[in-house]
Formats: C-alpha cells, sequence, structure tokens
C-alpha cells in the first residue's frame, strides 16, 4: 500500500505541508501537491495517480466540482478518493457523497485517522 | 376670496412646505453621506488588516514547520545512528542491565519522544487552516458591507465619476462558513456514523 501515489489538494500552504509529512510519517513517499482542483485536474493530466486526498473550500475549483469532473474523465471513475475537510455539516456530506467522494475526515484531523481512512478507502474501492 | 383664488392658494402653501420638506430631507441625506463614506473608507481598511494577520499567521506557522521538520529529521537520524552504533559494538556491552545498554535506551527513548513531540506539534499547527478560514468569513462580510455601504452614497446622490472610481474589485475567497477548531473524536465518529447510513440508504 505504501507505494501508491498520492495527490494532495489543498489550497492552504500549511495543510499541504502537514498532509505530505503525516503521509510521508505512515510510508507514503510518493506525494505530490495540487493547490486547487483546477490544478490537480492539470496534474492528472501527466501524471498517474493511485489515490486523491482532497480539501472542499478552494478558490478557482472547489473540491466537490473538482470530484464531479474526476467522476466524469474515462479511467477516473473508480479513482479512490477522499475528502478532508472542516465541513462536517449532513447536507455536506451526503453531497460529498453523491459527487463521487469514497471516505471523508474532518478537520482537524489525526496522522491515525488518515492512515485508516487511507487503507479503508484502498480496501473498498480497488 | 373667490373659491378658485383660495384653492390656488392653498396649493402654493402645500407646495411651499413640500419644497421645504424636500429642501430639509436632502440635507438630511448630505449630512448621512458623510459618515456613511468616511465607514465605506474604514471597511477597506479593516479588510486589510484581516488579510495581513491571515497572511503574518501563516508565515509564522511555516516557521514553526520548518522547526518541527528539522526536530523529526534529527530525531530520526539519532535513531538510526542509534542503532547503526548499537549493531557495531560487540553485544557484550548490552548485556542484562549494563549502563551502555541504559544509556542507549534513555537516547532511544528521547529522540523518539522527541519526534512524537514535534509530530504533535505539526498536527495542531492545522488551526491556522481553520482560524484563516474563520478569517476569510469575516473578510467577505465585511466586503458586502463594504460594497452595501457603496450603494446606499450612489442612492443618496454622491458625485458619481468618483463612486465608479472608488469601486473596488474584490478577490474571491474560499472558505468555510462554519469552521470551527474542534479537537475532538466525537465529529470523526459522527461523520462515520453518517457515511455508514449514506452507504447502506445507496445500497438499500
Amino acid at each position: 500500500m505504501a507505494d501508491i501515489k498520492i495527490l494532495a489538494v489543498d489550497d492552504s500552504p500549511t495543510m499541504r505541508r502537514i498532509i505530505v509529512n503525516t503521509l510521508k510519517r505512515a510510508g507514503f513517499k510518493d506525494v505530490t501537491e495540487a493547490t486547487d482542483g483546477k490544478d490537480a485536474l492539470a496534474k492528472m493530466k501527466v501524471d498517474n495517480f493511485n489515490f486523491v486526498i482532497t480539501d472542499w473550500n478552494m478558490p478557482e475549483m472547489d473540491g466537490l466540482t473538482f470530484v464531479k469532473h474526476v467522476r466524469n474523465t474515462e479511467g477516473f471513475k473508480n479513482l479512490p478518493i477522499l475528502m478532508v475537510t472542516t465541513r462536517s455539516v449532513k447536507d455536506d456530506i451526503i453531497e460529498a457523497m453523491k459527487a463521487g467522494v469514497n471516505n471523508y475526515i474532518v478537520k482537524p484531523f489525526t496522522p491515525d485517522t488518515l492512515k485508516a481512512k487511507i487503507s479503508q478507502t484502498i480496501d473498498n474501492v480497488v | 376670496m373667490t373659491e378658485p383664488v383660495m384653492v390656488s392658494s392653498k396649493i402654493h402653501e402645500e407646495i411651499r412646505s413640500l419644497t421645504e420638506s424636500i429642501d430639509q430631507m436632502v440635507e438630511s441625506f448630505r449630512n448621512l453621506q458623510n459618515p456613511i463614506e468616511e465607514s465605506r473608507k474604514r471597511v477597506p481598511e479593516a479588510t486589510m488588516q484581516l488579510d495581513q494577520i491571515n497572511k503574518q499567521t501563516e508565515e509564522a506557522t511555516h516557521r514553526v514547520l520548518d522547526m518541527v521538520e528539522q526536530i523529526t529529521n534529527d530525531a530520526g537520524d539519532m535513531v538510526r545512528d542509534l542503532t547503526t552504533l548499537r549493531k557495531a559494538l560487540p553485544a557484550t556491552y548490552f548485556k542484562n542491565r549494563s549502563k551502555v545498554r541504559d544509556v542507549f535506551e534513555r537516547m532511544e527513548k528521547a529522540a523518539s519522544s522527541s519526534q512524537d513531540n514535534a509530530f504533535a506539534i505539526m498536527d495542531a499547527l492545522q488551526f491556522q487552516d481553520i482560524t484563516a478560514q474563520q478569517m476569510e468569513h469575516t473578510a467577505h462580510l465585511l466586503d458586502e458591507v463594504e460594497t452595501k455601504l457603496h450603494s446606499i452614497k450612489g442612492f443618496l446622490g454622491g458625485d458619481e465619476s468618483e463612486a465608479k472610481e472608488d469601486i473596488v474589485v474584490h478577490r474571491k475567497r474560499a472558505f468555510d462558513p462554519n469552521a470551527r477548531y474542534e479537537v475532538s473524536s466525537e465529529s470523526q465518529e459522527e461523520v462515520d456514523n453518517l457515511l455508514e447510513s449514506v452507504k447502506k440508504d445507496h445500497q438499500e
């Protein structure tokens, strides 16, 4: 599992740094960063990722729009997507699931939660 | 006085009174304009201040992250060096409760503890993303107040050319209006329960 290629999408440089460090500590060495949905889609065109971690609230293209784009793209329909966001309202979570998110983490998260959710998502999707 | 002359006089009286009222209203509007204009000019200052706080907090957070990464790397190096040294030294050094073994164990424990503490600091720094969103929300509300004050100023009859020059294009802000920094496992548990029920509903 540790050899998977992860794309981490968040507009906050602090969060990207924390996510990358947490992933590396958990053994995931191959992590690419993207600043929003638009940047992520551009990176997905030139690289193959096995897992996506995305924030919701981002400028240019938010996480929900990004996930919808991914799900409407041939070849990405089964790509595991984990949403990491501050949004914990029931309707938001339902909306995210409907858009195609496989799993959901509320910020602030613990490293154990992130690791467990990645593992759980991969087990359920792949 | 004949009746038409009386009516005309009454109309004149009414018009005069109406003109006076309008003059008073115009004067009141003029007096209103100054505080509105003053408030409108102060709102961008407050917004700028918030953006500045956000930027400085982010910079400070990254300086702390630099140090945290330095600590975790150093502690990691120390653990690796101790492991290498342990392998290089004769096994007899570590027999029973030898002093060398005690020192090694203390150093390994200290290095591991430093690493754990540094990672705990890193986890806590997630607060910066959450407070940044809260400040973005406040700044967004101030942007709205500024736009509304601008409209009121236009309605009260300010100098149109000046008003057009003053129009500020606000940058797009991304935030969760309900963002809260809550360190508890409960919110994640609630989300997990909800995810389960959504999945079950979907399967049915």
